[in-house]
Order: C-alpha cells, then structure tokens, then sequence
C-alpha cells in the first residue's frame, strides 16, 4: 500500500503515542518499576517528534497546496456491506486541532514532570496522557464518524481515569463515576448517530456524508432524517463539552491533578465536542431543527455557566465554568454558520485556557504578590452591569449560580433517584425461587444510601 | 448412529475421545492421590495435552475442508466449523480456572470437579445428537449436585444444579417429541421448541429464570461457576437450532428468546443499580452482557450473528478474567466479599490486578481497541438493521453495565486502603500468566480483528443461510 510522504507521516502521528504506550505497558506488567527519568524522556523525545511531524505535515500541505490529506488504510474489519473504514484526514479544520494537541500535550508532559514528582502514580499519569494522546490524535484525524467514535470513547475513559488519579480521596472516586456515567450515557447519541449513518446512508466515511473542501463544505445527504442524526451528534457534542442536558459535569471533573485539568478539560477534551459540531456543520446546514437545537443548548448553556462562574470561590471550578460558557458561545457561532469565527475561537480558548489552568496553584500566591506590590489598592471589579440589574432579579440570579443552576438537585431527584427507587423496588420484588434466596433487600432510603456513588454530594469545589 | 458415522467423514486421528479419556483418567487419578501436592500439576498437564488434542483437532478439521468430522473411535462426538473455536476457547478457559484458583480453594475434589466439567462440557459440543447433547449439559452440573466445590462450613446454593435439572428434563422432553437421532431439529413441533427455549432460557439465565446464577455466584464456588456460566451451551443449542432447516411457525419463535434476551440485558443492568454485593454485580454483568449473545443470535441477521458469535468468545474470556481477579482479592483481602460500604483501596498493593480488571471488565463492554467493541459492533448494527428498538436498547444496556463495571472497579481499587488491610500481594507469578494470555487475546484480537471475524462469519453465514432459506420457502 502506497500512502505517500504526507500519509506517512499522518499515519506516524496517530500511532507513535499508542506504540509508546503499548511498550511501556507491557513493560511494567512484566515487573519494570517505571523509572521517571525514563518515562519523562521518553515522553518528552515523542512529543518533541509529534510537534516536528506536525509542523512538516503543515509545511508541506501549504507548499503543495494541498487543503487535505487522506490515508486509506483499508477496513479495521468488514462483513458483507458492512466495514469500519480506517481512513485517517488532516484538513484545515483538523490539522489545528492536531498540532495544539501535540503542542499543549507535550507541554503538559513537561509541567507535570515537576508537578508530580515522586508522586506514587507518575507512571500511570503518563501512560494515560500517551494513551489520551492517541485518542486525540486518532478524534481529529479520522475520516470516519466510525473512527471519530474510537477516539471518542479513549478520550472519554483516559479522562475519567485521571479524575480518579488521587484516589485516596473520596470525592475524586465519586466524581470520576458520575463523569463516566454522564459520558456513556451521552455517548449513546453518537453509537446510535453512527449506526444510523450506515443503516440511511450507506456509510460512515466523512467523505460521503459531506463533500468539498473545509470551510467551504457542503452536505452531500439529506432528507429529513438528518434532522435526526444531526440530533444525536450535537447531543454527543454536548456529553463531552458539557454543554445542555449534560452542563454540570465539568466541574467534577476538576478533582484530577493540575496539568490533566489543563489539557483535558481547559484544552484538547471539551473541544472535542465543538470539533465535532464544527465537522457536522455542512450537515447541519440541511437539518434545520438540529441547528436549532444546538443554537438553543448554546445560548442557554451560555446564559447559565457565566451566572454560575460569577458565584465561584475557587479557582479551578470558576475555570472549569467559564471553559462551559466560550464553548457555549462557540457552540453558538457553528449554529449561526460562522464556522471560521468559531475555529479562530476555539485556538484562542485553548491556548488561554490553558496557561490558566496551569497556572491556578499559583493563583493566589500571585494575587498576595499583586496587592503587597500595589500598596493593598486593587479595586473591585464587576460591579457595573450587575447594578443595571433589579435587586430581586439580582439575589434570584445569585441563589441560580450559588446552586450551580439546580443541576445536580434536578439531575438526582428527577433521574437518578427514580432509577435506584425502580431499582430498590426490583431488587424486592426479584425472585426468590430456586435455592432459596438473598437479593438486596433495600428499602427506599437504604437504596439511595447503597447508590451513594451516583447521588454525590455537592461538595465538588475542586482544590487547587 | 451408522448412518453417521457413514454420512460424515473422520478425523485421521482420535483426538476429541483422547481429550475426554486423558481428562477421565487424570480424574481417577487425582482421586487416588488425593491432597498431594502434585495434584495440581497432573490437572494442568492434563489441560495442556487437552488443549493440543482440541487444537489439533480443529487444525485437522479446518485442512480437510469438511464442514463437519466424526471421532473415528466414538461416534458420539464430532467437530465442526460452529465448535472448533469455543472447544480451544473452553480448553484455555479451563486452564486458566486451573492456574488461578487460589491455593485454599485448589482442592483434590475441586480439581476433579473442574476437570469433569470441562470433559462434559466438551461432550455437550460435541455432542452428534440431540441426547448426547443433553446427557452432556445435565453431566455438566453433577460435580456441583456432588458437592466438589463446597467449602466446609459454608451453605453453598443448589440453585445451579436446579436450574440445570429442569432444562435437562426440557431439553429431553424436546428431544422426545422431536424423535430424532442426529442433532436435526427440523422435526421439531411448537411443544418441542417451546421446550427446547425453555432450556435455553434456564440455562442462560434469561428473565424471569435469571435469578439462579447470582445465586449461584454470591453463595457458591465463584471460579467454577463462572467455568460453568462460560460454556454458554444455551447458546450452542439456539446455534444448532438454527443451523437446521427448522419450520417457519418454529422460527417465529425465536423472536421471543430474542425480546427475552433483550429484557434480561436491560433488567440487570437496572437491577444492578442498587446492588453492592460485588459477587452480585459480577453475576449480573455476566447474565446481562452474556445475554447480548442471544439477542444476536436470534436477531437474524448476518451482522448480528457473526457479532454475537464473536461476542460470546468475549464474554467468555473477560469475564473469567474479571471473576479471577475479584477471587485472587477475596483470598488476599478478607473483607471483600462482605464489604457493601466504602472503598477498599486495593489498587494501592495490587496495581497489576486493577489493570487485568480493568481491561478484561473494558473489554466486556466493548471498548474500542478491544475485541468486545468489534464484537458489539456488529452486533448492534446487526439488531438495529432487524429489529431498530432492539439496538437501541441494547446500547442503554451496555451504558448502564459500563458504569456498573467502573463502580465495581473503583470500589475494590480505589479510595484509601483500608487501616486493617495487611500489605497483599500483586498479581503472582502463577497469576500473571493466564491474565495476561487473556488480556493480549482481548486487545490484540481487538486490533486485528480480521483472523477471527473470518472464521466466525463463516459459521454465521451458514446459521443465516438457513434461516433465510426457511424463510423464503414459507414466502
């Protein structure tokens, strides 16, 4: 198989994390201790090499004018009609994607070689950015929804994993279940959208449900039931870029160390949602209503977040809120068409957003520097709009941020409380024939005590 | 039995009798040594030879070019494209229960009994007629009705060989009625097949007759139960079915073990919400992922089978993995098995463990880069092209079983450990090995899925052949 220069080095981008991963693992389960000089150089060397590739690839795109590149790799499997097509693409919409996220990775790789030395889960913290890395790389670049979903779902367990990393604490345990629960149920949307994607038209390559060159991309499918399938990703966008339905995950997701918040959720993660409304964009030109939906989750998400982000008392929480509003409003711009302003955006956002997270430990002890340096001047901020606000309006809109929006309480009183009661009430009423029996015998509160993992408290303001 | 023996041409050498002879006699004479400490050894040799005889036999199946090769010693058993692959897979199984049972457990009976189970259960595949097939599901439970596995002091359930007892009585009733030698089912009236889903319903574990196996597992010996679990021959019987030209009134019935299956999956995973019992949980996915296998099966679709076919070699192996790790815990860490509150911590002492669980508990619900998400795949796309709700709520099942799994897995390995929790140790030597054969067969039959998805589709292609020629004839 003849893939070319370019193809090369595309196929060598996405698979050199998995391939380090891979040995390094093996490795360790053969009983290799996981030296941290080793394990950061090593890191350091690949992402040194990603960055390089990347800037090559670019290079050689601009050069050649080429607006793509596409590699062909054959089917992962295929049965019948049916294939999962591995066909990996760099465009203008995805080479920026891979180059930020082998950038900011590498950088992140070589914060943390700091942060977490000596930390008893320094190896597991950089296997899991390998593999995250992977995940990404493998998101941005593939030419299928098929492959997007791969990725997808290896972004989405690395993340839950890393909320996990102190897992000596309680609440980084809790809230890395109730973030994988938000995701696998969000991720529903885009299993069914790619299933249906075959089943209407025939196929899951990019290529065939979307024609031209990004940004000047048209939608090659129609008829109504692209309404529904452009439903389903704009959920699945959602689920990862906590956004709508599944707003109110993110800040659970700032129990992980620093430099995992940075990339993850300040970064590469919650983008990929709006990369995806962002690819869909031409589709959605012709589903009105999924357009509209994703207008509607945006403003809203928009309105709610900042309210929330204005009532924050810690930092990486406040952070973690206005990451949800810019990717509110990006969700906004890929609505109204404005696909460049929104790309533009995401760049910005990524590269800010990052430099914040990474440098909220030392948020505080800067602010003491600021106050001690300006004499104890600094002034309040903020004041001016909220005053054009009526009093009552005022402490109606402060309860709505202090509470997070009521998100939790109605997530847990409307979902999962009815499930563990339904549950509770099936566990009593399950058989008990044949050898006698012993199922759980909860009663309605024993219940809500026994899924205790899924009803959190609301105790997640994240530490610095 | 002549005329089978003169309809299908014979292996060239007598490897399936071998393979239950080798496994009868390494019985006695575990039996005769009683407790000695080579006992172990002398059943893992045994499983060795008996996995070379199983392989060779579907080597020589798979050079001679025929769908289907007698025993030429005894005619009773044979081996063909549907069996080849999960009479390996049950060998390795097998030996994998061998090497992991914790020293306690790895008793002279206990030996006995899985070694026994693993010769009925390669009698039930290979079984040529629909008697063999049931004398060998029936046999199957008897070291359980023995009491091989019990532990002194402990009230084990007899709700497995229950269980088994009334689906053996169903599955000869089914057999009576039909009045065949052979394994054809295309005599089989409604009473026969009712019967005949009956047993497979028993046996698998589909709603309302699901509740033997937590049983089963929260008040039994968990590694043989799990062996038992895995021979999945409810699932061999609906594929032998099938595979014959069966009547279309028959055939509408499949429909109903299809919606059952369905039914059971979405029904534990719900029920497992408010579960803590790990030993519970685990029997619960187990039922619930496993009955995706059924849903596949009877999908009657191209796709939906080979995914079903595919995601039974998965169940099959991540699931003994998961039991085998929760089993290495309980052993090392007392507590485990009573501890419904908290976190236990252990990922802390056994990092090797919580990654064998992981993947292996990943694997099961389908992971990408993992052979369980080629698996679902199919299976989804198979379910959702016949029957759309179907895979709908086959994916709503499978969400609910992942976090499910990630609870279990963050209660035995993460949190702080536990002050009265001595120092265990990680994954042994003895441990590590079949873990990691499991593990690798996983996620290296995740990456190159091909090999195995061409083998399997070749079975799926001649199951749906039938049922679509049945189909056309009754249009």
């Amino acid at each position: 198989m003849d893939i070319g220069l370019n193809g090369q080095i595309l196929v060598g981008l996405v698979i050199a994390p998995a391939l380090l991963f891979l040995a390094l693992a093996v490795f360790w389960l053969l009983g290799w201790k996981g030296q941290e000089k080793i394990v950061c150089a090593l890191t350091g060397f690949l992402f040194l090499g990603l960055t390089l590739g990347t800037g090559v690839l670019a290079f050689r795109m601009v050069r050649h004018r080429l607006p793509s590149v596409s590699v062909d790799l054959g089917n992962w499997f295929a049965i019948g009609d049916y294939g999962f097509p591995l066909r990996l693409t760099v465009d203008r919409l995805s080479l920026p994607m891979v180059g930020l996220t082998v950038v900011l990775v590498g950088l992140v790789g070589k914060f943390s070689t700091l942060y977490l030395h000596r930390d008893p889960g320094h190896l597991r913290f950089f296997l899991l950015i390998q593999l995250y890395a992977f995940g990404s790389l493998l998101l941005f670049t593939a030419g299928s929804i098929d492959l997007l979903m791969a990725g997808w779902e290896l972004v989405g367990i690395t993340s839950v994993l890393l909320i996990g990393f102190f897992s000596y604490r309680r609440e980084p345990v809790l809230n890395a279940i109730r973030v994988f629960a938000t995701y696998r149920l969000a991720d529903i949307c885009i299993l069914v959208a790619v299933f249906l994607a075959h089943h209407w038209y025939g196929s899951g390559l990019w290529s065939a449900l979307i024609t031209g060159e990004w940004p000047m991309q048209k939608s090659a499918v129609g008829g109504p039931e692209l309404n529904i399938l452009g439903v389903l990703l704009v959920l699945a966008a959602c689920g990862k870029s906590s956004q709508g339905p599944f707003f109110g995950w993110l800040p659970r997701a700032m129990e992980g160390p620093t430099p995992s918040s940075a990339i993850f959720y300040g970064a590469i993660s919650v983008h990929a949602g709006a990369y995806l409304v962002l690819r869909i964009e031409p589709l959605l030109e012709s589903a009105p209503v999924a357009r509209y939906v994703l207008m509607a989750i945006g403003i809203s998400t928009a309105v709610v977040a900042t309210l929330i982000h204005r009532t924050c008392t810690d930092v990486k929480t406040g952070l973690s809120y206005a990451s949800m509003t810019q990717l509110a409003v990006i969700f906004t711009e890929v609505s109204l068409g404005w696909t460049m302003v929104a790309m533009l955006h995401i760049a910005g956002h990524v590269a800010v957003r990052t430099a914040q997270f990474l440098r909220a430990p030392s948020m505080l002890h800067e602010y003491r520097q600021l106050h001690a340096a300006s004499g104890g001047q600094i002034g309040e901020t903020g004041e001016h709009y909220e005053a054009l606000v009526p009093h009552k309006l005022q402490l109606w809109l402060y309860g709505l941020g202090l509470d997070r929006g009521h998100y939790d309480a109605i997530v847990d009183r409307l979902v999962i409380a009815p499930m563990v009661c339904l549950s509770a009430v099936l566990n009593r009423i399950e058989p008990t024939w044949m050898g006698g029996s012993s199922p759980a015998k909860a009663s309605k509160s024993e219940a809500e005590e026994v899924a205790g993992d899924l009803v959190t408290e609301n105790s997640h303001d994240a530490p610095v | 039995m002549t005329h089978l023996s003169e309809a299908i041409p014979h292996l060239s050498l007598p490897l399936l009798s071998a393979t239950l002879s080798f496994t009868m006699a390494a019985c006695v004479l575990i039996l005769v040594l009683g407790g000695s400490g080579a006992t172990r050894a002398l059943a893992v040799l045994c499983q060795l030879s008996s996995i070379g005889f199983l392989t060779g036999a579907a080597w020589l199946r798979a050079r001679s070019g025929h769908n289907e090769l007698l025993d030429p010693l005894w005619h009773q058993v044979k081996v063909d494209s549907v069996n080849e692959a999960i009479l390996v897979l049950y060998g390795v199984l097998t030996l994998t229960i061998l090497l992991l049972a914790p020293r306690r457990d790895a008793t002279g009976g206990f030996l006995v009994g899985v070694l026994f189970l693993f010769a009925a259960t390669v009698f039930t595949y290979g079984a040529t007629s629909v008697a063999g097939f049931g004398a060998g599901w029936v046999l199957s439970a008897l070291p359980f009705a023995l009491g091989c596995f019990r532990t002194p002091g402990v009230a084990h359930s007899p709700a497995l060989w229950i269980a088994v007892a009334i689906s053996g009585v169903a599955l000869m009733g089914a057999a009576g009625l039909m009045g065949t030698s052979g394994m054809d089912f295309s005599h089989a009236n409604g009473l026969a097949m009712a019967l005949l889903l009956l047993a497979v319903a028993l046996r698998k574990g589909i709603f309302p007759v699901h509740s033997w196996l937590a049983q089963a597992f929260e008040r039994g010996s968990l590694l043989p139960t799990v062996l038992f679990y895995n021979g999945h021959c409810g699932a061999l019987l609906l594929v032998r079915a099938e595979s014959t030209h069966l009547e279309a009134v028959v055939q509408q019935m499949l429909h109903y073990i299809c919606w059952g299956a369905l039914l059971t999956a979405l029904y534990t995973s719900f029920l497992m919400i408010a579960e803590r019992k790990p030993r519970r949980l685990l029997a619960m996915l187990c039922v619930s992922q496993a009955s995706f296998i059924l849903a596949g099966l009877s999908s009657g679709s191209h796709y939906g089978i080979t995914g079903a076919l595919i995601h039974w070699l998965v169940v099959a192996a991540a699931s003994t993995g998961l039991v085998s790790v929760y089993r290495a815990l309980e052993v090392r860490c007392a507590g485990v098995e009573r501890s419904t509150e908290g976190h236990l911590g252990l990922g802390a002492h056994a990092p090797r463990l919580a990654v064998f669980f992981l993947v292996c508990g990943l694997a099961l619900v389908g992971l990408p880069g993992t052979l369980g998400y080629s698996a679902e795949d199919l299976l989804f796309h198979g379910a959702l092209e016949s029957q759309p709700v179907i895979g709908v709520a086959l994916h709503l099942a499978t969400a609910l079983n992942a976090i499910h799994l990630f609870r279990l897995f963050s209660r035995l390995f993460l949190g702080r450990l536990a002050s009265e929790v001595a120092e265990i140790p990680d994954a042994l030597f003895r441990e590590r090995l079949p873990l990691t054969m499991c593990l690798l067969f996983l996620v290296v039959g995740g990456l190159i899925p091909a090999p195995i998805l061409r083998h399997r589709e070749a079975v799926a292609q001649r199951i749906h052949a039938a049922l679509e020629h049945e189909a056309a004839q009754s249009h």
